[in-house]
C-alpha cells in the first residue's frame, strides 16, 4: 500500500512537472519607443528587438530548465551569456534549479546609440519563478521584476549582452 | 578447354579496346585522316585538339615546320594557369566561308566548358590543298614573352587586423567600408528582369562588396531575391566604381512594385596592384553578326594575371547605365603583353549606347585582389 | 482563473512546503562583493539556498538565526532570493545587490574613419561598470576627452544615466588620428578615430612625354580643405582617340596618379575619382 502511494505520488509529480513544461505560451511583449534617443529606431530594428528579446527569454528558460548552457548561444552574448552560463553550472553542481515562466514583458527603449550598435531597454517582466531542489519544489512566486537590458546587433539578430535586475521604483 | 578460355579473354579484351577507341572518337579521327575537304581538315585538327593530342594536331598542319609548338599549345590549350588550362573543348561547329581549288577559309565555333561556365570562341582557319588532301595552315608566330627585366611594384597593400573573439566588447573594431549604390536601373528583357547599375567605394580602404536585390510585389511581399554573383568587381579600391548586374530569369517587370537593394561591404586585405589598362576599346560587329565591345588588356604590373574578367557598363545619352556585360578572357595576362578581349552586347541595346566603361577583375594564383 | 493556473495552485497548496516569507531578514540593499548576514527567527539549522542572477548556492547551516553570506556569492548585481528550509518548511526573502563603485568602462567610438570637417560625425558612448562587470546604474560623471595630433585636449563631462553616457564630436579640419577617451574614477579608455580627406577636389591632369612614351599624371590629389587623399585612392583615366577608347584605373601613389597610354592622333583624356570628375585634356600623338 505504501509502495502504491509512493508510485502514485511520483506519477502525480511527473504529471505536474510535465504539465508545466508542455507548450508554454509565448510571453506577450510590448515595446515603447516614445522616449528613445539619441538615434531614432528603425522599423525593422523595432520588430527585431521584440522578436529577439522574446526568443532570448525562451532560450534562457530552456537553458535553466534543462541545465543546458548551450541553449544560451543563440540570443545571449558577453556578460549576460557568461552570467547565465555560470548560473547553469552552479545549478548542475548543487542540484538546485530555477524555473522561469515569463508571462509578460513591458519594454521601454531608453537609449539607442548614435551609431546603432547598442540599445538599452527597461523591462517590467511578469514572471512565475519556481525554485526546485532536485524534484522537490521549494518555492513558487509570481513576481514582477524590473530589468535593465543591453542589446547589441549580431549578424542577423539582436543579442542580449546584459540583463540586470534592478529594484522596484527605479525611474 | 584452356585454349577456349584464353581465346575468349583475348576476344573480350579486344572488343573492349575497340569500344574504348570508338568512344574516344577514334572512328571520327580515322575517317578524317584523309581530309578530303577543307571542313574535314579543320575537323581533324580540332578533334586532335579536343583529345589534347598536340603532336598529332601539329603534324596535321600544312605548315608544321613554321609553327612554334609552345605558341600553338598556348593558343589552344592555355598556359600559366589561364582559363583555357581549366577548360575542355566540349564540341565544335565547322562551316566553310569560301573556297577555291587551292585555298579555303573555314569558320569554327569552339564550345569550351570551363571552371567559370561555358566559353565560346569563333575562329577562321586558312586551309590549303596539299595533293589529294587539305591541311590547315596555322598562323606562324612565336609566343610573345615579356623581355627579361625588373618591374618595380610598389603599390599599396592593405592588411586587416581585427580584434579577436576573446577581446572585451567595446574594444574598437574597424568599421566596414562605406559603399554606395550610385545608380540602379530595372530592365525587362525577353526572358528575364535585369537590375543593373553602379556602386562606388566611398571609403579610404578597400572593400569586398556584393549587391543584392529583392523584388517586391504590390502587396509588399518578396517575389524573388538574387545577387550580382560574378557580374560585379567584388574588390573595390578607394573611390573605385564597379558596375553590377542582377538577373531574375522568368520574372516580368509588370509584376514588380518595387525593388529593395542591398549593398554589403566587408573589410578585406587587398592590393592596388596590378594595374590593367584597357586599350583600343571599340564597338564592332563580330563575324557572327553580333554586336561586341572589343579591346586589349595590358597588364602594367610585373605579375602574371591568370584569369582576367572584363566587365563593361554601357550608358545612354543621359548617362544612365543601360546594360552591363562581362566575359572571361581565356588567356593569361603576361606583364606588358596586350591580350585582346570581346564582350557581347544585345542587338537592341547597341543602338542606344552612347558611352561605355570597362573595368577588369583579376584572379591570380598568388593572390586574387 | 484558467484551468492551468487552478492546477498549479492546487498542486502548490497540496504538495509544497508552506512558505513564511517574512521570517528571513536580509538588508534591503547590499553592495556587490561584500560579506553580509541574513537574520532569521529560526534558531534551528537547515538548508540555506541563495538564488542570484549568476549563481545558485546550497549549504547546510547549523544556526539559522544568523546566516553569513560571503561577498563571493553576490558578485552580480540584481535581485536575489534567499531560502532557509528545515523540517518545519521553508522561509524566504528577496534582497537587492547593487553594483559597487565604477571601476571599468566600455567605450564605443564610431566611426573608425571619418571625413574631415563633418559636424557631429564622431560619437562616443561610455558604459560604466563596476569591478564585477555590473552596469553601474547610479548617476556618475564621465569625462570625455578628444585630442587631435599635438593640439590641446578638449574635455567635456557627461552624467551617465542607467550606466550610459555619450557625446558627439565634430571632426577636425586636418586629416590624421584623433584620440577619443573616456575617464571615470580609475577607469580610462581610449579609442583612435582616423580623420581622412574628403572627396578629391579640383582634380587636374597634365600630359608628360618621357623616353618617347606618353604619360598622364594628376596634380597632387587633395580634398577641398587641402588634405591629400590617401594613397591607393583610385583615379580613372579615360582616353579617346583614333584607335578607340582606353581606360585605366590607377591608384594614387605618393599623392599623385600616373599612367602610360598610347596615343594615336588627336586624343581627349578625362579623369575622375569616384563620382568626382576633373579637367579634360586634348593631346596630339607624336609623329
Amino acid at each position: 500500500m505504501k509502495l502504491l502511494l509512493l508510485v502514485l505520488a511520483a506519477a502525480l509529480i511527473a504529471f505536474y512537472v510535465g504539465y508545466l513544461h508542455a507548450d508554454e505560451p509565448a510571453a506577450k511583449i510590448d515595446l515603447n519607443t516614445d522616449t528613445l534617443g539619441p538615434r531614432t529606431i528603425e522599423e525593422l530594428t523595432e520588430k527585431s528587438i521584440v522578436r529577439d528579446y522574446g526568443l532570448a527569454w525562451r532560450t534562457l528558460r530552456d537553458a535553466l530548465n534543462h541545465n543546458q548552457p548551450g541553449a544560451l548561444e543563440g540570443y545571449f552574448t558577453g556578460f549576460a551569456k557568461d552570467d547565465f552560463s555560470r548560473l547553469v553550472q552552479s545549478q548542475l553542481k548543487t542540484g538546485v534549479h530555477v524555473r522561469y515562466s515569463d508571462r509578460n514583458h513591458r519594454l521601454t527603449a531608453i537609449f539607442y546609440s548614435p551609431s546603432g550598435d547598442a540599445m538599452q531597454l527597461r523591462d517590467r517582466a511578469t514572471l512565475e519563478m519556481q525554485i526546485l531542489d532536485g524534484t522537490k519544489l521549494l518555492s513558487t512566486q509570481q513576481v514582477t521584476r524590473n530589468y535593465l537590458v543591453l542589446m547589441t546587433p549580431g549578424a542577423d539578430r539582436w543579442l542580449v549582452r546584459d540583463l540586470q535586475s534592478i529594484p522596484e521604483g527605479r525611474p | 578447354m584452356k585454349y577456349v578460355l584464353s581465346i575468349s579473354i583475348g576476344a573480350v579484351t579486344f572488343l573492349l579496346i575497340c569500344i574504348a577507341w570508338l568512344q574516344s572518337g577514334g572512328l571520327a579521327r580515322e575517317r578524317m585522316r584523309s581530309s578530303r575537304t577543307p571542313d574535314e581538315a579543320t575537323r581533324l585538327l580540332l578533334t586532335q585538339v579536343q583529345a589534347r593530342n598536340w603532336d598529332k594536331a601539329l603534324s596535321s598542319l600544312a605548315n608544321t615546320n613554321d609553327v612554334d609548338k609552345a605558341s600553338f599549345v598556348h593558343d589552344l590549350g592555355g598556359s600559366n594557369g589561364s582559363l583555357l588550362t581549366y577548360a575542355t573543348l566540349e564540341k565544335f561547329d565547322v562551316w566553310p566561308l569560301h573556297a577555291n581549288e587551292q585555298q579555303a577559309t573555314v569558320r569554327a565555333k569552339l564550345h569550351y566548358s570551363t571552371a567559370v561556365g561555358p566559353l565560346d570562341d569563333v575562329r577562321d582557319f586558312q586551309v590549303q590543298r596539299a595533293g589529294d588532301t587539305w591541311k590547315v595552315s596555322w598562323p606562324a608566330g612565336k609566343l610573345e614573352k615579356p623581355a627579361p627585366q625588373v618591374i618595380p611594384v610598389n603599390y599599396l597593400r592593405w592588411e586587416v587586423i581585427n580584434r579577436g573573439a576573446e577581446d572585451d566588447w567595446g574594444v574598437q573594431n574597424v568599421d566596414s567600408p562605406q559603399v554606395r549604390i550610385v545608380s540602379m536601373n530595372a530592365l525587362q528583357r525577353p526572358d528575364r528582369v535585369v537590375i543593373l547599375g553602379e556602386i562606388v567605394n566611398e571609403d579610404t580602404i578597400p572593400a569586398y562588396i556584393n549587391v543584392g536585390a529583392t523584388l517586391l510585389r504590390a502587396d509588399g511581399n518578396a517575389m524573388a531575391q538574387e545577387n550580382s554573383f560574378d557580374k560585379i568587381s567584388h574588390i573595390l579600391l578607394p573611390k573605385q566604381v564597379s558596375p553590377y548586374r542582377i538577373d531574375f530569369p522568368g520574372v516580368q517587370l509588370k509584376d514588380i512594385k518595387s525593388v529593395r537593394m542591398d549593398a554589403k561591404s566587408m573589410l578585406v586585405p587587398a592590393s592596388a596592384d596590378p594595374v590593367i589598362a584597357v586599350n583600343r576599346q571599340r564597338l564592332e560587329t563580330d563575324p557572327l553578326g553580333k554586336k561586341v565591345l572589343r579591346g586589349e588588356l595590358l597588364n602594367q604590373s610585373g605579375q602574371i594575371v591568370n584569369i582576367p574578367h572584363v566587365l563593361a557598363s554601357y550608358y545612354d545619352g543621359s548617362g544612365k547605365v543601360i546594360w552591363v556585360s562581362d566575359g572571361y578572357v581565356d588567356q593569361e595576362l603576361q606583364p606588358q603583353i596586350p591580350v585582346s578581349f570581346a564582350v557581347d552586347l544585345p542587338d537592341d541595346i547597341a543602338p542606344k549606347v552612347q558611352n561605355y566603361h570597362v573595368t577588369v577583375n583579376h584572379f591570380s594564383s598568388s593572390h586574387t585582389s | 482563473m484558467n484551468m492551468k493556473a487552478l492546477v498549479i495552485t492546487v498542486m502548490v497548496a497540496t504538495m509544497c512546503c508552506p512558505l513564511l516569507a517574512s521570517d528571513l531578514k536580509a538588508p534591503a540593499t547590499v553592495v556587490a562583493g561584500t560579506d553580509f548576514v541574513i537574520a532569521s527567527a529560526e534558531s534551528q539549522g537547515g538548508t540555506f539556498y541563495l538564488i542570484g542572477p549568476s549563481l545558485v548556492s546550497k549549504r547546510e547551516v547549523q544556526n539559522g538565526s544568523e546566516i553569513s553570506v560571503p561577498g563571493d556569492e553576490i558578485k552580480s548585481a540584481g535581485v536575489y532570493t534567499a531560502l532557509l528550509c528545515s523540517g518545519a518548511g521553508c522561509v524566504s526573502t528577496d534582497f537587492y545587490v547593487k553594483p559597487s563603485s565604477p571601476a571599468r568602462l566600455s567605450l564605443l567610438a564610431h566611426p573608425s574613419r571619418v571625413r574631415v570637417a563633418e559636424p557631429n560625425a564622431i560619437s562616443a558612448v561610455a558604459l560604466v561598470f563596476d569591478k564585477f562587470r555590473n552596469l553601474v546604474v547610479e548617476p556618475a560623471q564621465v569625462e570625455f576627452q578628444a585630442v587631435a595630433g599635438e593640439a590641446q585636449p578638449i574635455s567635456q563631462s557627461r552624467t551617465a544615466a542607467n550606466g550610459i553616457a555619450w557625446i558627439r564630436l565634430t571632426s577636425g579640419k586636418k586629416e590624421g588620428p584623433i584620440k577619443v577617451g573616456a575617464i571615470i574614477g580609475p577607469a580610462k579608455e581610449l579609442r583612435v578615430v582616423r580623420q581622412v580627406a574628403s572627396d578629391a577636389c579640383n582634380l587636374r591632369i597634365k600630359p608628360e612625354w618621357a623616353a618617347g612614351k606618353f604619360y598622364v599624371s594628376t596634380d597632387p590629389v587633395r580634398d577641398c580643405s587641402g588634405n591629400a587623399v590617401p594613397d591607393g585612392t583610385v583615379v580613372s583615366f579615360t582616353k579617346t582617340d583614333r584607335s578607340g577608347k582606353t581606360t585605366v584605373d590607377a591608384p594614387v601613389k605618393r599623392g599623385i596618379a600616373r599612367v602610360q597610354m598610347p596615343v594615336d592622333g588627336n586624343a581627349r583624356i578625362f579623369v575622375a575619382s569616384g563620382v568626382v570628375t576633373g579637367n579634360e585634356l586634348n593631346v596630339t600623338g607624336k609623329q
